[in-house]
């Protein structure tokens, strides 16, 4: 009996030794193919975190086990998404570091550690990686001091560095690329500090710039410059720090800005201030914008539009529509058609208490300047600053058509700060000359999994949970949804009803978003909970 | 046998309890129930399981037959890094770990949730020399919690609640005192030792009342001027010659005394300043629990000039040898050999050699080695197996019986010792032990092993070794398993009978702790602590 | 004296490499110590002020704009339980494993009126107690305040440890709590992860066969909830497998004093509580 089951292992080991395959570009565009590897950021390029893999079920789930660990080798906040490609798993750990991982065992085969000078305090966001890009035989990694780094998939080693931007300007990078036909698209972070946003291209063989398209004016003559009174463009937001999706059919990159600077005293930067939080879509060969929408003009309580947009195609007014859903900071739930940026439907999905509503073009009809701008004693506003939802990602089931979105309802009494900014002072002027917010906490605020109607945005069921949840979710054909509570407890979801399923105390915070995978035929979850990759398995 | 017995009237009180769906948890140890935890394995109540230290767990529930069905049920994660080395306590569905340097966190057993923690305050010019800022975990007696900071402080804690009872120095931390270990509690008082051999200190040993903090009595580990053994120091080098006793002891309450292991002398590589055979460092100790005084003494490296502290925990049990009933302390020293003595009169009975070593031909008729030539540290290097950290160190052996075997974790590593200076700079965290070390010799050649002895004899039964130096005890069970794990983050569970791996799982860093076991709501859980947390596991 | 620096503990962990301690989580210790620097000047209203421009620049992004907490924990009492000393080092040295960095870029007297800030924070508005605190020790004692409450170690431990109140709290808080106890819930202090979460707050747990518990909430998420009745026992609860869970505002453990003392009597408790922990 016994050596039988061994002689399976061994077998089993000769055919699951890593192989560190190929990716090439066609892979990337059909990875709903191949649903045992996870080759973007958000599973597709339609950033859905579908998964097709079906062995864990709501029937089996509560069997669930943990397979194996990993542990960070530094401290830090582990935010990191991996990427999962036959049987090989890359994780970043923070501030950017980049580790390979035999996805079947979890014994490491390489880590890259970049040098990042020690004295760097990025402004206004913690110093971590959310994960890397695969493309052909080369990982990309995105440094919190700003470089565009090529690694060797098998063995680490640098392949080409390219300086993305300068981090003196304030500019930090925490996101993934994002690796499209023989390039590689990343953005910037850095709003607080006054960096400029911008979304830069890269070609992937050589790291050579192909192009950079700003996210807010330059100069006078430049489109939106009109949005910005007295040439307050120069103050800088509009940054690009999180992950955006791809059309290859469209050719389109579609990808989030962020918040105006400075953020929480919108007086001295009337306008709509162009094009800060917006969905932007550009041409993924030129750069050039194709269309924008603005879910926030002259945004004042720091809701970035960062959120992943997810792609999807469905008959909308009996119509079949290519569509982009995003579920915005600033609590609405937005359904764009992807090819000419029109607005089709718009609603809360979280409390919120700054707009009446959505106009016909989606512009948000906003409540009284005295209710909702922040003020020098605190203005009480729902949702809070850091948003009904941040950088976590949201996800969607082509099979229920169903939207899945980590919800927070909390608010935040939002305080002005000086309108000035002072750009790429690391110290002392996070946001311009400080405001902020007090922040509800402990029991005003909750996060809640919500599955919305994706076409519609109606509330099919949630999922409440106690305190601020910072994990995005997964879904999987197998009718799972996968998340996480701020305790670090575990969870799947029924994807149809919402009932909790199963679930496991990690022992910290989860921060991160869940993927799944599979070696030798099997399933596995993946997320990390403090400073601990954990990935379970059936039994 | 009788462990069988026990568990299951455990369980079906437990079983009782869990009808409720609501479970109340109570804390409070009586020395009573100390002395009777074999009886209560569902609980975890000194440091080493039992007064005796030997790590056997009564729990069956978990078995040859099961364990490869084990699965994760909870973690908890440190709220910051450093070497974690905590054996936990576990009271009522309650544990009580700590966390480096010295933070005690109460757990929620059930559900892995934290429910109280305290922190010391630690000075910001804490010494350490020669051993990291952590903590091996606490002491539990009535409603108390008792835990021995890294600055030297024995801080008592409201179990319930984690407020400071009382907190008292067993030493001056600017002098180079340090304590990691586990305080031991007994009839109504507190006993606990102290580290920093390698700061230039004179060791001792402290017993508290458990009331008030009240010392009760301190016994040095080295005579002064005017008492006997002081003249086994060359000139005043007594005065710095450490022997601490820096790791948790044993208790025989019958004989009502204490087993305590001591440290090196020091400087450590260099004893032509301290010729003599430097009583009594590297000793095991037998102390009368009520008055401090030493009731016998047994050196195990006389003279010793490479780091070997005996100061691995005795383990207590009780055996036929010769077809005579003995009362016996085992001990696997750091120096590679395995030492039976008559735990009543210190007498040695029987000792070998338990992983490879070069420095002593054998053990004479009372145990004191025979001592090979040309074995002391040189400027040159000289190549001595074991080496310092030696064939083990801090972490626990058990002893099963049941099997009647005793399992250690074994080095097998020789190193390249270097002398240092003849004299210690006390309290400089620049001189560490006198300056004088060691260069490993690493690579493939040098391996850990978890061996199986047979405790009255030392004669090996089985080895099941790892790859790398693993820093983790042994865990010996009823169920017939013993669990250990390897320097690569391998928990596993063996065969107690052969060494036979039967379960095993990747928790993705080493594991530098002694595991656990323990049964709540009548489930048996074992507690594995890898890296930075806690991992807790039970079967389906 | 010694103090303990950065090339200190690279040579401790130089040092245990030789001894072969070491090991990868060795590289680790827990925090790196500041280098040498200023001594912490006296705190002035103009350094608690300049404190408060720069912590709403550099700090309150994290913690808050009143440093109650936001992506970072909740540090109003941070002052309190570092020290002013222990806070510059957290600055300066940041917090391994958390998101806190080391600000290396702050010059000496900026961490200096942070400390400053931070200190001030919780303590706006400090009315002097004008009882007598000599009484108010009598009174607390005659009112059986230690059967609940410890100071120094001595005292239960049902409601919370008061040894530092006078730190803790001013006298206008300590006022209106013991007038209102339930509407004056501290914020719980034993487990930073809930410093954001009133403690002492009151639940009933209805079981499924319609057994009722009440205690306090010590810890709870998603899943489950940890209670401490009246008696001082801890209750485990899985949230699934009970029938109602529910909070009682306003409900504490801890009876209102109005009325029951007399208004200088009370005058009396807060100036001896005031005075608590305030040696330091």
């Amino acid at each position: 009996m016994r050596i039988a089951k061994y002689a399976v292992l061994l077998l089993a080991l000769c055919c699951a030794v890593p192989s560190f395959a190929q990716v090439p570009f066609e892979r990337l565009k059909n990875s709903d193919k191949e649903p045992q590897n996870w080759l973007t950021y958000g599973g597709n390029y339609g950033s859905q975190r579908f998964s097709g893999l079906k062995e864990i079920t709501p029937k089996n789930v509560a069997s669930l086990r943990v397979a194996w660990a990993y542990q960070l080798r530094g401290g830090g906040i582990m935010e990191s998404s991996p990427i999962i490609v036959d049987g090989i798993l890359y994780v970043t750990e923070p501030p950017s570091n980049v580790t390979a991982i035999d996805a079947r065992t979890g014994k490491p085969l390489w880590h890259y550690v970049p040098q990042v000078p020690r004295d760097f305090v990025p402004v206004g966001l913690f110093p971590t990686n959310r994960g890397v890009a695969v493309l052909d035989d080369k990982v990309y990694l995105a440094t919190i001091d700003d470089h565009l780094i090529a690694l060797d998939a098998k063995s680490g080693v640098v392949r080409w560095n390219s300086l993305i931007a300068d981090r003196m300007e304030g500019y930090a990078i925490t996101q993934a690329p994002l690796a499209i036909n023989g390039k590689i698209v990343v953005g910037v972070g850095g709003g607080e500090a006054g960096a400029h946003g911008f979304l830069s291209c890269f070609d992937a063989k050589d790291g050579k710039l192909l192009w950079k398209t700003y996210t807010v004016p330059l100069k006078d003559s430049d489109p939106g410059a009109d949005t910005w009174a007295n040439g307050s463009w120069s103050n800088g937001g509009g940054t690009t720090w999180n992950t955006g999706s791809y059309d290859p059919e469209l050719n389109l990159i579609y990808w989030g800005t962020g918040n105006p600077a400075p953020d929480w005293n919108g007086e001295g930067r009337m306008g709509d201030n162009l094009f800060t939080c917006s969905l932007i879509a550009l041409d993924a060969d030129t750069g050039k914008m194709k269309w924008y929408f603005q879910f926030s003009p002259h945004e004042t309580h720091d809701w970035d539009s960062s959120e992943p947009p997810i792609l999807f195609d469905a008959t909308v007014g009996g119509k079949p529509r290519k569509l982009v859903a995003l579920a915005n900071r600033n609590a609405f739930y937005y359904v764009l058609d992807r090819a000419t940026g029109e607005f089709l439907t718009g609603v809360p999905f979280a409390k919120q208490t700054w707009a009446k509503g959505l106009d016909a073009k989606g512009r948000p009809i906003k409540e009284d300047a005295a209710k909702i701008e922040p003020s020098v004693e605190g203005t009480r506003v729902y949702p809070s600053l850091t948003g009904a939802i941040n950088w976590t990602s949201p996800c969607y089931s082509p099979l229920t058509g169903l939207f899945y979105v980590n919800a927070r309802e909390g608010y935040a009494d939002y305080i002005k700060g000086e309108p000035k900014m002072a750009p790429g002072n690391s110290v002392g002027i996070v946001g311009g000359g400080g405001g902020g917010g007090r922040m509800s906490a402990g029991d005003d605020t909750t996060t809640n999994i919500r599955a919305l109607e994706a076409t519609t945005g109606k509330l099919k069921w949630e999922h409440k949970m106690v305190g601020d949840s910072w994990t995005g979710t997964l879904v999987t054909a197998g009718g799972l949804v996968f998340s996480a509570d701020a305790a670090g407890n575990f969870f799947a979801l029924n994807a149809d009803t919402g009932e909790s399923l199963w679930h496991l105390l990690l022992g910290s915070s989860v921060r991160s978003n869940p993927v799944s995978y599979a070696v030798d035929g099997k399933q596995y979850v993946v997320d990390s909970a403090g400073n601990t990759l954990f990935v379970f398995s059936l039994p | 046998m009788k462990a069988t017995k026990y568990i299951l009237c455990g369980l079906a009180v437990l079983a009782l309890v869990l009808g409720a769906r609501i479970t109340s948890l109570a804390q409070n140890v009586t020395y009573d129930d100390i002395l009777h935890s074999p009886s209560h394995p569902e609980n975890w109540l000194t440091y080493g399981g039992n007064y005796a230290s030997q790590r056997f767990s009564g729990l069956t529930q978990i078995n040859k037959q099961n364990v490869n069905s084990l699965k994760l049920k909870w973690v908890y994660q440190l709220r910051r890094t450093g070497v974690f080395e905590s054996s936990p306590i576990v009271v009522d569905g309650l544990m009580y770990v700590t966390e480096p340097p010295t933070t005690v966190t109460a757990l929620d057993v059930r559900t892995g949730r934290p429910v109280w923690r305290w922190t010391a305050d630690l000075p910001r010019n804490l010494l350490t020399i020669g051993l990291f800022p952590t903590n091996r975990g606490v002491a539990i007696l009535g409603d108390t919690v008792y835990v021995a900071t890294i600055d030297a402080h024995l801080v008592a804690l409201d179990a319930k609640t984690g407020v400071v009872r009382w907190n008292v120095e067993v030493g001056d931390n600017k002098k180079a005192v340090a304590i990691t270990q586990a305080p031991l509690a007994i009839n109504g008082k507190i006993v606990v030792g102290m580290g920093g051999g390698e700061g230039g200190l004179r060791g001792y040993i402290d017993c508290y009342d458990a009331k008030d903090g009240k010392r009760l009595w301190r016994l040095y580990t080295i005579p002064t001027t005017g008492e006997p053994g002081v003249e086994t120091w060359e000139g005043d080098s007594y005065k710095y010659g450490g022997a601490t006793t820096w790791n948790t002891g044993a208790y025989d309450p019958e004989l009502n005394t204490l087993y305590w292991g001591t440290g090196n002398p020091a400087p450590d590589w260099n004893g032509d300043a301290r010729k003599g055979d430097n009583l009594y460092s590297c000793s095991l100790l037998a102390i009368d629990a009520d008055t401090g005084k030493m009731k016998w003494y047994f050196q195990f490296t006389p003279h010793e000039t490479h780091d070997w502290d005996a100061s691995e925990p005795p383990i207590l049990f009780d055996a036929t040898i010769n077809g005579k009933k003995r009362k016996i302390v085992a001990q696997a020293d750091r120096n590679a050999f395995y030492y039976v003595l008559d735990r009543a009169t210190g007498e040695f009975i029987t000792g070998q050699a338990y992983a490879h070593q070069t420095w002593a031909k054998g053990l004479d008729a009372k145990g004191r080695p025979i001592e090979l030539p040309n074995i002391d540290p040189s400027t040159q290097g000289t190549l001595i197996y074991p080496s310092i950290t030696g064939t083990v160190n801090w972490t626990s052996s058990s002893y099963s019986p049941l099997t009647g075997l005793f399992y250690v974790n074994t080095r097998e590593q020789g190193a390249y010792y270097y002398k240092g200076h003849e004299k210690m700079d006390p309290y400089n965290p620049n001189d560490i032990g006198g300056g004088g070390g060691q260069k490993l010799v690493n690579g493939d050649a040098a391996y850990t092993a978890v061996r199986a002895l047979e405790a009255t004899t030392g004669n090996r039964k089985w080895e099941f070794k790892m790859v790398g130096d693993s820093w983790t005890g042994t865990l010996v069970t009823a169920g017939g398993l013993v669990f250990c794990a390897d320097s690569q983050g391998n928990f596993f569970a063996l065969d107690a009978d052969n060494g036979k791996p039967l379960w095993n799982i990747q928790l993705g860093n080493a594991l530098r702790a002694n595991p656990i076991t323990y049964a709540v709501d009548g489930k048996q859980y074992v507690v594995g602590e890898a890296g930075t947390s806690v991992s807790v596991f039970g079967l389906p | 004296m010694k103090v303990i620096r950065p090339w200190y503990a690279a040579a401790l962990i130089l040092a245990l490499g030789v001894l072969g301690l070491a090991s990868p989580a060795a590289a680790q210790l827990t925090q790196a110590a500041p280098p040498p620097h200023a001594a912490h000047p006296r705190a002035t209203p103009e350094s608690i002020a300049a404190g408060k421009a720069l912590f709403e620049g550099t700090c309150a992004n994290c913690h808050g704009i009143d440093g109650s907490g936001a992506n970072g924990p909740n540090i109003r009492s941070a002052a309190v339980n570092l020290g002013p000393e222990g806070l510059y080092a957290r600055i300066r040295g940041g917090a391994i494993g958390s998101g806190m960095p080391a600000f290396t870029a702050l010059e000496d007297a900026q961490v200096w009126v942070i400390v400053d800030y931070v200190g001030s924070l919780g303590h706006e508005g400090a009315v002097l107690a004008t009882g007598d605190a000599q009484k108010g020790k009598e009174i607390y004692d005659a009112n059986g305040c230690a059967k609940c409450h410890a100071i120094a170690g001595q005292g239960g431990n049902l409601g919370p440890e008061l040894s530092k109140i006078g730190v803790l709290r001013g006298t206008v808080k300590l006022q209106a709590i013991l007038a209102d106890p339930g509407a004056n819930l501290p914020l719980d202090t034993s487990l930073q992860e809930r410093a954001a979460y009133p403690a002492y707050l009151v639940y009933r747990v209805t079981t499924k066969d319609g057994k009722a518990i009440e205690g306090m909430r010590v810890n709870e998420d998603s899943f489950t909830m940890q209670l401490r009745d009246a008696n001082g026992r801890l209750h485990s609860v899985q949230k699934f497998e009970v029938q109602k869970i529910e909070p009682l505002p306003g409900k504490t453990f801890m009876p209102s004093y109005k009325g029951k003392l007399s208004d200088k009597q009370i005058d009396d408790l807060v100036a001896y509580l005031s005075g608590l922990g305030g040696a330091q």
